[in-house]
């Protein structure tokens, strides 16, 4: 793909991560206000997978709106390659936004019926990269090559294609841009799981060979475990555990994390679970203290009372947690 | 008119006596067609299968590979037989196995004799709670409607009932949500009532259709762990739809493995997910992302699932079969003995045995 005009990520000082979130933070509503995302921070290192998992309600899908300035935050900052996102006008955003795209969960909502795919394409290809229609057409059909399908694919419509298809020329409308960091939220998750093996395999290569930094929002902890270097692990807003993708699912050290891993069907046969009872508390009246508490099998009095700080405690290996005596 | 009452005695007696697999459902050769504007969709067609008391069969398969249309046919939920659209059975039986001893074809029984079957002896539950539930009326109400029908029971005993149910479905402060209405509750407990209305009359099966899909999963495995439970309690049998083999290991004794409108393979679960003897099933678990680790390399099936207008010839899964050879193109396998209980549509099972 041939390359805009310079960009702000090329600039980009090595040294600093591609995405410095602090202290993110959106409520929606008033009385009751309902705490969606509350008070996380984490970094993403360009070229790298950042895995967000939790169940309905963590916050996962709120977190990818909002680094991507599609919703504004209550509180904190997001910041893409040095550049606090709040403080662009309209205008800078929308020039930015090239830099980012997102991919959505159902590919049959993501795409225009009344276009073909070849439009599909090429309107962002125009629009972002200001090439000609003939270049940007002849962009739009390596494009869909890239992803594995073919040109003879761009005069067709949405309804001519399966799910799977349709997430490719998802992938191939995100890639359009030539953005460097692209938010996936559950993109395989419709997906049969043969197709669902094919379209992992499709964003692991485009991610190497793009060096594309990804941000991958899944519930499914087993997707997680093959696609993402390091996995975030949310649960009613906050971030209970943050680590490299091998030494989480070796050594989880949150109980939600493991309790997580151990509800997955076909885990642990035989061996001690973690079972939790009961459901997620209400976002608009989260628990005092640590959000875990009500439903955590190893709680103390202290948990009520203080809100566990996110701390490293080993190497990269992060926890919000009071408690270091657990076994796992 | 047959008499109704079926005294929960006569139930209590089935989970005992688990020793000889005694089948409760025979499916022979099903074929459930619909007749679209584009042609005839064979959505099930020669499906064979069989389920015992006290017994769980998943039938697994993608989209579009029948198991749905498959459970919605032995419930006849499928519209009216004379429309000309919808899903008509075209061949095949379906013995049931009832609590007096006789069996009865449900492909050919009458509408009414149909109507009290379903609820009392066969109930279903399915992917979406809210869908199932009537908005605008309590759950208590829901509960006790199947017992007031088929039981002839007054409304106070039936509300009790229900509270019972409520109770043995593990919701806490049943008393409470008898009054409930379906919006108050989470998409869980929503799944909680619905079993409560299908256990409601004690049914000597159950149909579940991807009861926990929609669910989050530690809520699908409190749910998985309560499904356990209930059918080893009243010794019902179960038939859990799914896709996910991860499932199917922790919930079945039985798995039939469904291709393009067939089951290609049958037997013992835990047999079939460690050794499989269909290219399909194989094809299947070795796609899965479970188990893979950081960075693996999956494997997908190539090619797409078939056309159900145009089904290719022979072995429906000749085209993207790693072991295909001429004669799966030309002849179309029957199902096979691979094994004690264990059946599979495959020219070449043999040296899937390794």
């Amino acid at each position: 793909m041939t390359g805009g005009p310079i960009t702000p990520v090329a600039d980009q000082n090595r040294d600093q991560p591609l995405l410095a979130v602090t202290g993110l933070t959106r409520h929606f509503g008033t009385s009751p206000v309902v705490r969606a995302v509350h008070e996380v921070s984490f970094t993403l290192d360009k070229g790298t997978v950042l895995g967000v998992v939790g169940e309905s309600g963590s916050g996962k899908s709120t977190i990818g709106r909002l680094v991507l300035r599609l919703l504004e935050t209550t509180a904190g900052k997001v910041s893409f390659a040095g550049q606090d996102l709040a403080t662009l006008a309209p205008r800078e955003l929308r020039r930015f936004r090239r830099h980012m795209q997102m991919i959505f969960q159902d590919p049959f909502a993501s795409l225009n019926p009344r276009m073909t795919i070849g439009d599909s394409l090429v309107e962002p290809i125009r629009l972002h990269r200001g090439l000609d229609k003939a270049t940007a057409h002849e962009e739009a059909a390596l494009l869909l090559e890239r992803v594995g399908l073919t040109r003879e694919h761009l005069k067709r419509y949405p309804r001519a294609f399966s799910g799977g298809q349709r997430q490719r020329v998802a992938i191939a409308r995100a890639l359009a841009s030539n953005p460097g960091f692209i938010v996936a939220d559950e993109p395989v998750s419709a997906l049969d799981v043969s197709i669902q093996a094919e379209v992992l395999n499709l964003l692991q290569d485009l991610q190497r060979d793009l060096s594309l930094t990804l941000m991958f929002i899944s519930h499914d902890l087993s997707v997680v475990e093959v696609i993402a270097d390091r996995v975030m692990v949310l649960y009613l807003g906050s971030i209970m555990e943050l680590a490299p993708s091998a030494e989480l699912f070796a050594r989880p050290a949150h109980p939600y994390s493991a309790a997580l891993m151990h509800a997955a069907p076909g885990s642990r046969p035989g061996g001690r679970r973690i079972v939790l009872a009961g459901e997620i508390p209400s976002p608009s009246a989260p628990p005092s203290g640590c959000v875990f508490r009500t439903r955590c099998p190893f709680v103390l009095p202290d948990c009520a009372r203080l809100v566990p700080a996110l701390r490293e405690t080993t190497p990269g290996h992060w926890k919000a947690c009071i408690r270091d005596d657990l076994v796992l | 008119m047959r008499s109704i009452a079926m005294s929960s005695t006569e139930t209590g007696s089935e989970g005992a006596t688990r020793a000889a697999r005694r089948p409760v459902l025979e499916i022979d050769d099903l074929k459930t067609w619909f007749y679209t504007d584009t042609g005839i969709v064979k959505a099930v067609n020669g499906v064979t299968l069989s389920v015992a008391h006290g017994e769980t069969l998943a039938i697994v398969g993608e989209s579009g590979s029948g198991k749905s249309v498959t459970g919605l046919t032995i419930m006849r939920l499928l519209g009216r037989r004379t429309a000309s659209t919808g899903g008509r059975v075209e061949g095949g039986q379906i013995r049931f196995h009832g609590r007096d001893g006789k069996s009865v074809d449900l492909v050919a029984v009458s509408d009414a004799e149909m109507t009290r079957l379903r609820g009392r002896d066969i109930a279903m539950i399915f992917q979406d709670p809210m869908s199932s539930l009537n908005p605008v009326f309590p759950i208590g109400d829901q509960i006790a409607e199947p017992i007031r029908i088929h039981k002839q029971l007054d409304r106070r005993t039936a509300r009790r009932m229900a509270i019972g149910l409520l109770r043995d479905v593990g919701i806490t402060d049943p008393e409470r949500l008898v009054d409930a209405f379906p919006h108050q509750l989470s998409g869980g407990m929503r799944q909680r009532v619905m079993i409560a209305i299908a256990l409601a009359c004690d049914p000597l099966l159950l149909i579940a259709d991807e009861p926990t899909t929609a669910l989050d999963v530690t809520i699908q495995a409190q749910i998985i762990a309560l499904l356990k439970r209930l059918q080893q309690e009243r010794g019902m049998a179960l038939i859990f739809v799914t896709h996910d083999l991860k499932l199917v290991e922790e919930i079945a004794d039985q798995v039939a493995v469904m291709y393009a409108s067939q089951i290609v393979e049958q037997g013992p679960a835990a047999e079939v997910l460690t050794h499989p003897r269909h290219p399909y099933s194989r094809a299947l678990l070795a796609c899965t992302p479970h188990g893979a680790g950081h960075g693996a390399r999956l494997v997908p099936i190539p090619g797409v699932l078939p056309s159900p207008l145009q089904p290719p010839e022979g072995c429906r899964f000749h085209p993207r079969c790693a072991l295909a050879i001429a004669d799966c193109s030309r002849s179309a396998p029957e199902l096979e003995h691979v094994g004690a209980d264990h059946v599979s549509r495959c020219f070449r099972w043999r040296e899937l045995a390794s």
